[in-house]
């Protein structure tokens, strides 16, 4: 009982500091806690008599009672109610002992975190969902948002990948053109600002997120609908995802001495599939067929060039943690270990993390600090250079290695442009690699105001810093530098980043004797400053081969220095309500002002405000009968609507400014040569993009939670697009401007039910299962006031230098490829010449001739729908989970196959290049249009992910072991690589997916 | 513990949250970069922003070859203004065939099928008006009153009145190139957002010529100092070119002002025909004394991927390494002849003898004559008109990016405008006229043997004798229209002229191209269309 103690000393304390007063009735003192895990409950209602009082988020409450007995009763959703007695004199505090509460209803009584603050799952009006540690994904996790994919509805998470690789989020589709569509990142109440999303500078293909060790998250939160989000209005528009890492609270735990954690795995990862390239028989027989003058490149060897640049990715992880706490502080500390290897060479990722938490509760528990940081450094290793499309385009027929090389690696004689480099080469003399180091940290502190009871003022205080050294260099002597005319290049660039934040607000929840219901005021203000510098130097024709660390003595011809500064702030004002009656009425509104200095003053606020209501019918009376017939737990509906806003993009649109041209990009005057003067592209008028969000939703839950799920239908509008169209020709010092443009829509439904099975109990097989069914559609539903405009977009295309693939087109959905629409016979495309292009392709405009009026949109890479599914099976010390997803209409193009799908491009340049195994198939002998032929169906099933513990006690220890596999298994009729190509949905040559096997142990002494 | 104690916290909390509502300014200005506000404390930025308006034709952007592109959108490469040009004016034509089938819709130009998506076109539209704008912006900034508000001393004064003179030059060069490919375009001549209005081509044509004619005196004379400037010999030649296609632009024909304005030219004594043709295309050709404007590029200082790079590199392939003109290994396997231009050379008639020795650029070494395919660059004969080597043989000044200026206007062209003005009635003298066409066949055959007689000096001559001489140099297209031999009713047609191997008769309409569908969008139904698309 030395806990109680503790807990005792500190209520004395406040009891102490309590101005007393003559005359004044008795107080009851007490916490309220789980029955089963005695953790602390917020948010119960206790109440006496008349007067009723709520627990904090330490689970405490204080309640004057006129002197003599009476009943007190605790109530908290998905809880069964208590009664008990108590006495107590006038002028008496009386302390009781901890109220044990026993959980009815799972889940809703659940502390989910929200912008500003916390509530108890069954409150919340919005689209939320939290997940937490025993939710996670299992295995080797690079990046915390991986820990979340495909668990829970409406939420894509699409990786690229790479080790630490690039993630992209959307939740519920992408909501803007041109600014970013990933959300909003919250850590531990810091938002992690700046235009990539993850608030960090992004290092190429790697995630900026990816400095937290997700062994250090708690939990993570998503504010999926607008109402949920709008408390963060400028940056909300894409949702909010909040990550709350692992602390030890101050007396949770007490005087238990320290814990030491400690879990370990080693992983192995293999590529899944690569692209489907011909054979060097394969390519023999096609040269002999097709190129007779290319005959005499052809070499005896018979080499796989993927099989030559791929490998098993080894990575081993280990993480220590240790914790404690005493009455009034809490710590953790934590120290991972991050080794992953890719599957194709060079490619890597170390990272050694830091984390820090720490609570100390002063002025008798009045104040709560808390302070977390964290801490990384990771080194990143690149593809120094097209490794995996050189894989698949070097002749197989060619050998690796050649003594008489000045690299003792084989290349195509003659220093030929159009020769495929030897990826080998590339891979052991290039490099590309990244240091950065990133801190995230801040202080909260939440003080308990006196003489007005609820009244709490928090101020956070935060910073993040990121310092990226990204480092390329390539020795004079590989071919490839010979070829493009650098002889030899090194990069140097030392990107730094500082995000300040600095907020301050006061939460008010009133006691329950002010007013009718609960009611619960937010309100408060937010400073965000950004600065960021980007120098770097670049040299090229390097005299002689210096290595990648070479310091010094470059004897260099041509340096070229860049620096760029950028600044920006955010100014908030922020302000919400909730207000719950009876547990069955239940209204939240929040508005929130922004004021960005990426708009220019007269266009630099903007509000954002949302509504949102909740009636909880089952709590109705006339409920109660049918609550009982039905096994009905719990039955919501929601209803939101909500305004948010997006202002990810570049800053200074509105500032003329000039910027000179380097050395290499001068005029010659004469005898001599004037570096050159941009005035830059401006637009005065830009301003807020905004989304407007509706969103009607159903929770429920019968068997008393055993069954629970939601039912989620939205639409959002965003107007003023941040929009890069085409202007007028000679109206502005560009031919795109970025503007506040036109219209999308997102509508969508999400299903997610949680069923517990079986209950197994302490011997038997338990089992639960989640699924999650989400559709969104996407529509740019106008551009310009006549409609007319069409923008090309994503990425550009390889093959056709600098193409692209994909449109923005009014009606049509964002991204949507834009293609000529092949003509097949007996099921194959139609291969037709340059002069009798009307065989195989549609005249879509009827006039005679095939050329780019006959483009149209057809389809697009987002899935339509995404379904998933989660089980977690216990027998006994055992545990087995499994996680299952599938998209259903996403498309790809497979630009692999459309640019070497030809036997035409073995003249395209002087050694023959290999094809893609799709030309076998087609038989197309010249380079076709892009069409949609290679719009390829990217639906898929894919068993994510299986793992399996045993949990066991060794010498009063507990531990774990487990083992884990991921990307186990996909079925797609895809026939790249990989039809989750990315964010964009075009696969040039993308890095193969990793399947990794994973087996580690962790101990808590 | 005592009531002070929360005075600390209660006080540091209301301060905070006094100081917070106080700070609303949202004003965070630019700190790397300079603004319109401070650049011209520098008085170098006159003349580091006039290179920009010349540099809307030479480079790419602010960064050699590439990565801080003017344009968006479009590869920066590809937006090159001489580049786009050049596609644009020989594509079409017999000059040249692109075997690119990869590059989206840049072989519709090949074969007479583009649309107004045509990604080419447009963005040469942007690149156009995007000079139009940069000389805008620089007159705009350069006015007295500005001049004076801000101090600038008589002389950079003075200084400044030319560089005015040659902003307004390059734009109403890029102006001649609008009205010449595309016809009906605004007039643009100030800053401002507003959508100007579409002008007829007459329009265009009379404010590039009132502009030329405002601005010719104060354009200094052409000297080696001056070399890659805006000079009144430029400003001449050009007004050639307008009147000798005012028939074309406005339906009103001017030979009279071309023979006039070539004359002025030829006259000024300040140009010679280089001894050796090559001279003006090699890595040196800043020396040639024939060059009256150049768009000029160098290995070193001034990167990017069009222009001559693009020429250059796009000439060799196949069985040709590159070595031969400068760039070792290099070759990008693009540009070939269609068989009418190998013609123009191999052919022996009376007014062509045999000994051109400007048939020596053609390649034919593994390389069919005719093109059945387009996108194979084996088939169609090789051009190595331009190269990254000197006039004595040694490499440029780098290997990939090449050395070589793009002469957009040469001594010899003055003398077949001279002639064939004096041939259509604009008076002069035909014995001048002849002696000057016989100057350019002196040269092409290194001796008289090319000479040619009064009577042989028809049109048609001019038309294959220009195609000769002015081969890839960005003018087929508009000779052709001027000879009635491009779009419409024409008795030459060439191989995959209207979109077939065999070559047939295409449209009138095609004598323009369409304004880019991306600008009728973005006028909001205030520009039309030209006809035909």
């Amino acid at each position: 009982m030395k806990r109680g103690r503790y807990v005792i000393s500190a209520l004395l304390a406040v009891l102490w500091m309590v101005p007393l007063r003559a005359q004044e009735p008795g107080r009851v003192r007490g916490r309220v806690v789980d029955d089963a895990t005695k953790q602390p409950l917020a948010a119960a209602t206790v109440t006496i008599g008349s007067r009723a009082a709520q627990t904090g988020t330490d689970g405490l409450f204080v309640l004057a009672m006129p002197a003599g007995s009476d009943s007190l009763r605790v109530r908290l959703l998905g809880y069964a109610p208590v009664v008990q007695a108590v006495t107590v004199e006038a002028g008496q505090t009386l302390v009781v002992p901890d109220i044990g509460m026993t959980q009815q209803a799972v889940g809703l009584s659940e502390i989910v975190v929200v912008g500003y603050g916390q509530q108890t799952a069954g409150d919340i009006t919005g689209a939320v969902k939290q997940l937490s540690v025993e939710d996670f994904n299992v295995g080797n996790i690079p990046t915390p948002q991986a820990l979340i994919q495909g668990k829970i509805a409406g939420v894509e998470v699409v990786d690229n990948n790479e080790v630490g690789g690039g993630l992209s989020v959307r939740i519920r589709g992408a909501t803007s053109v041109n600014a970013s569509s990933d959300p909003l990142y919250v850590v531990d109440g810091m938002p992690v600002g700046g235009t990539n999303a993850g608030g960090g500078m992004s290092t190429n293909g790697r995630d900026p997120l990816n400095f937290i060790n997700p062994n250090d998250i708690e939990s993570i939160t998503v504010l999926k609908d607008a109402s949920a989000a709008a408390i963060y209005g400028a940056n909300a528009a894409n949702g909010v995802v909040i990550i709350t890492t692992k602390s030890k609270r101050a007396g949770a735990g007490a005087g238990q001495g320290a814990t030491i954690e400690y879990s370990g795995s080693f992983s192995a990862a293999s590529a899944v599939k690569f692209e489907n390239i011909l054979s060097a028989a394969q390519f023999r027989a096609a040269v002999q067929a097709q190129d007779t003058a290319a005959l005499k490149y052809l070499g005896s060897a018979n080499t796989d060039w993927f099989d030559q640049v791929s490998r098993t990715g080894y990575g081993q992880e280990h993480n220590v943690t240790v914790s404690g706490a005493g009455p009034t502080s809490g710590y953790r500390l934590s120290f991972g270990l991050y080794n992953q290897k890719g599957v194709i060479q060079t490619l890597s990722q170390q990272r050694m993390s830091l984390g820090f938490n720490y609570d100390q509760r002063l002025f008798s528990d009045r104040l709560d600090v808390r302070t977390a940081i964290k801490g990384s450094r990771t080194i990143d290793g690149f593809d120094p250079g097209g490794i995996v499309g050189s894989a698949a385009q070097f002749a197989p027929t060619q050998p690796v290695y050649d003594t008489s090389s000045a690299t003792g690696f084989y290349d195509w004689p003659g220093n030929v442009l159009t020769a495929t480099n030897n990826p080998l080469e590339i891979a052991n003399l290039a490099q590309s690699q990244a240091t950065s180091l990133r801190s995230l940290g801040n202080i909260q502190a939440d003080y308990q105001l006196p003489y007005i009871q609820g009244l709490k003022a928090s101020v956070n205080v935060g910073y993040d810093l990121t310092s990226i050294t990204n480092q390329y260099f390539a020795p004079a002597n590989l071919d490839a530098q010979q070829k493009n005319g650098a002889f030899g290049s090194w990069f140097r660039g030392s990107n730094y980043q500082l995000n300040t934040v600095g907020e301050g607000y006061l939460n008010y929840a009133a006691p329950l004797n002010v007013v009718p219901g609960r009611i619960d005021v937010t309100a408060g203000y937010s400073y965000t400053t950004l600065h960021a510098e980007f120098p770097g130097v670049s040299l090229d024709s390097l005299s002689n081969s210096l290595g990648f660390n070479s310091t010094g003595n470059f004897r260099q011809s041509t340096a070229r220095p860049q620096m760029s500064v950028v600044d920006s702030k955010l100014i908030s004002f922020f302000g919400r309500v909730n207000y719950n009656l009876n547990d069955r009425y239940l209204v939240a509104a929040s508005l929130r002002r922004d004021g960005s200095s990426r708009f220019a003053t007269t266009n630099a606020w903007g509000n954002f405000p949302s509504v949102s209501v909740a009636w909880r019918i089952s709590s109705e009376s006339f409920m109660q009968d049918l609550n009982r017939m039905a096994s009905i737990s719990d039955l919501k509906l929601r209803a939101a609507w909500a305004t948010t806003g997006n202002q990810s993009f570049q800053d200074y649109l509105q500032y003329t400014t000039f910027q000179v041209s380097d050395a290499q990009s001068s005029v010659q005057f004469g005898n001599s040569f004037v570096p050159t003067l941009r005035p830059s592209v401006i637009n005065t008028a830009i301003k807020w993009e905004s989304t407007k969000s509706w969103n009607l939703g159903i929770d429920f839950g019968i068997m008393n939670q055993r069954i629970s799920g939601a039912l989620d239908w939205y639409v959002k509008n965003t107007s003023d697009l941040i929009f890069t169209v085409p202007i007028v020709s000679g109206t502005n010092m560009s031919n795109l401007l970025t503007e506040n443009i036109g219209n999308m829509r997102n509508t969508g439904l999400e299903l997610a039910v949680s069923a517990q099975i079986l209950r197994g109990g302490a011997n038997g097989l338990g089992w639960t299962a989640d699924f999650t069914v989400s559709h969104n559609a996407n529509k740019l539903t106008h551009i310009s006031a006549n409609g007319a405009y069409t923008v090309r977009a994503g990425p550009t295309i390889q093959g056709g230098v600098g193409q692209y693939i994909e449109i923005n087109m009014a009606g049509q959905p964002i991204n949507s490829f834009y293609v000529y629409q092949q003509k097949y016979r007996n099921g194959k495309p139609i291969y037709a010449p340059a002069d009798s292009l009307l065989n195989a392709y549609v005249d879509q405009n009827h006039d005679g001739i095939i050329n780019s009026a006959d483009l149209r949109p057809y389809h697009d890479p987002a899935p339509k729908w995404i379904l998933t599914h989660t089980s977690n099976l216990t027998f006994r010390h055992f545990d087995l989970s499994l996680s299952l997803r599938a998209w259903l209409g996403n498309y790809v193009y497979n630009n692999v196959a459309a640019a070497n799908g030809y036997y035409g491009r073995f003249t395209d340049g002087q050694y023959p290049v290999n094809l893609d195994a799709d030309v076998l198939k087609t038989g197309f002998l010249t380079t076709q249009k892009f069409s949609d032929y290679y719009v390829q169906d990217g639906s898929f099933l894919r068993l994510d992910n299986v793992a399996l513990g045993y949990n066991f006690t060794y010498r009063g220890s507990q531990m774990r072991l487990f083992a884990a596999v991921q990307n186990v298994l996909t079925i797609t009729g895809y026939r790249g690589v990989d039809p989750t190509a990315g964010i964009n949905g075009v696969d040039n040559n993308i890095f193969p997916r990793m399947r990794t096997v994973t087996g580690g142990l962790s101990v808590k002494l | 513990m005592n009531l002070r104690a929360f005075k600390g916290p209660a006080a540091a909390a209301a301060l905070f949250f006094l100081a917070a509502a106080g700070c609303t300014d949202t004003t965070v200005a630019p700190k790397s970069t300079v603004s319109d506000a401070n650049v011209f404390a520098n008085p170098g930025a006159y003349q580091e922003f006039l290179a920009k308006v010349y540099a809307g034709f030479a480079a790419t952007g602010q960064q050699g070859p590439a990565g801080s592109a003017d344009l968006a959108g479009f590869d920066e490469g590809f937006s090159q203004y001489v580049r786009l040009y050049f596609e644009l004016q020989e594509l079409p034509t017999e000059e040249a065939m692109i075997a690119w089938g990869g590059d989206g819709d840049l072989a519709d130009l090949n074969r007479f099928v583009w649309s107004s998506s045509n990604g080419y076109s447009s963005i040469f539209y942007s690149r156009v008006f995007y000079a139009v704008s940069l000389a805008n912006a620089f007159l705009f900034q350069t006015t007295d009153d500005k001049l004076d508000s801000r101090g600038v001393s008589a002389t950079l004064k003075a200084q400044i009145h030319t560089y005015r003179a040659e902003a307004r030059f390059l734009r109403a060069f890029a102006y001649w190139n609008a009205l010449d490919l595309f016809g009906n375009v605004p007039i643009i001549t100030t800053v401002s957002n507003a959508t100007p209005p579409q002008v007829t081509r007459d329009s265009v044509y009379r404010f590039v010529v009132n502009e030329l004619n405002a601005v010719k005196d104060s354009l200094p004379a052409s000297t080696a100092s001056n070399y890659g400037r805006a000079t009144t010999q430029a400003a001449h030649m050009l007004l050639a070119e307008l009147y000798l296609n005012a028939g074309v632009y406005t339906g009103t024909q001017n030979y009279a002002g071309a023979l006039t304005e070539a004359s002025e030219v030829i006259g000024s004594g300040a140009f010679t025909l280089a001894s050796n043709y090559f001279k003006n295309f090699t890595a040196d050709n800043g020396t040639s004394p024939e060059i009256i404007f150049p768009i000029t590029e160098d290995g070193v200082h001034t990167r990017n991927y069009g222009s001559t790079t693009f020429i250059i590199h796009a000439e060799c392939g196949n069985t040709l390494d590159g070595s031969t003109i400068g760039i070792p290994g290099q070759c990008w396997w693009g540009l070939r002849l269609k068989p009418q231009a190998d013609t123009f050379y191999y052919q022996t008639t009376a007014d062509h003898p045999a000994g051109d020795l400007r048939a020596t650029a053609l390649y034919r070494t593994g390389q069919t004559l005719a093109i059945s395919d387009p996108f194979n660059f084996g088939q169609g004969t090789l051009l190595l008109k331009y190269s990254n080597k000197t006039s004595t043989g040694a490499n440029g000044s780098d290997p990939y990016f090449v050395d070589t200026d793009f002469p957009v206007f040469r001594l010899a062209e003055a003398y077949l405008i001279y002639a064939e003005a004096n041939l259509r009635g604009g008076g002069g003298s035909a014995v001048t006229a002849l002696g000057y066409i016989n100057a350019l066949r002196d040269r092409a055959y290194g001796n008289a043997t090319g000479e040619i007689t009064v009577g042989q000096l028809t049109l048609p001559f001019i038309l294959n004798e220009r195609g000769r001489e002015l081969i890839w140099e960005a003018h087929r297209r508009t000779d052709l229209i001027r000879f009635g031999q491009f779009g419409g009713a024409a008795t030459y047609n060439w191989d995959w002229k209207g979109g077939n191997q065999a070559g047939a008769a295409v449209a009138a309409y095609y004598n323009l191209y369409p304004l880019p569908a991306s600008q009728l969008a973005a006028a909001g139904g205030q520009y039309t269309q030209n006809t035909g698309y």
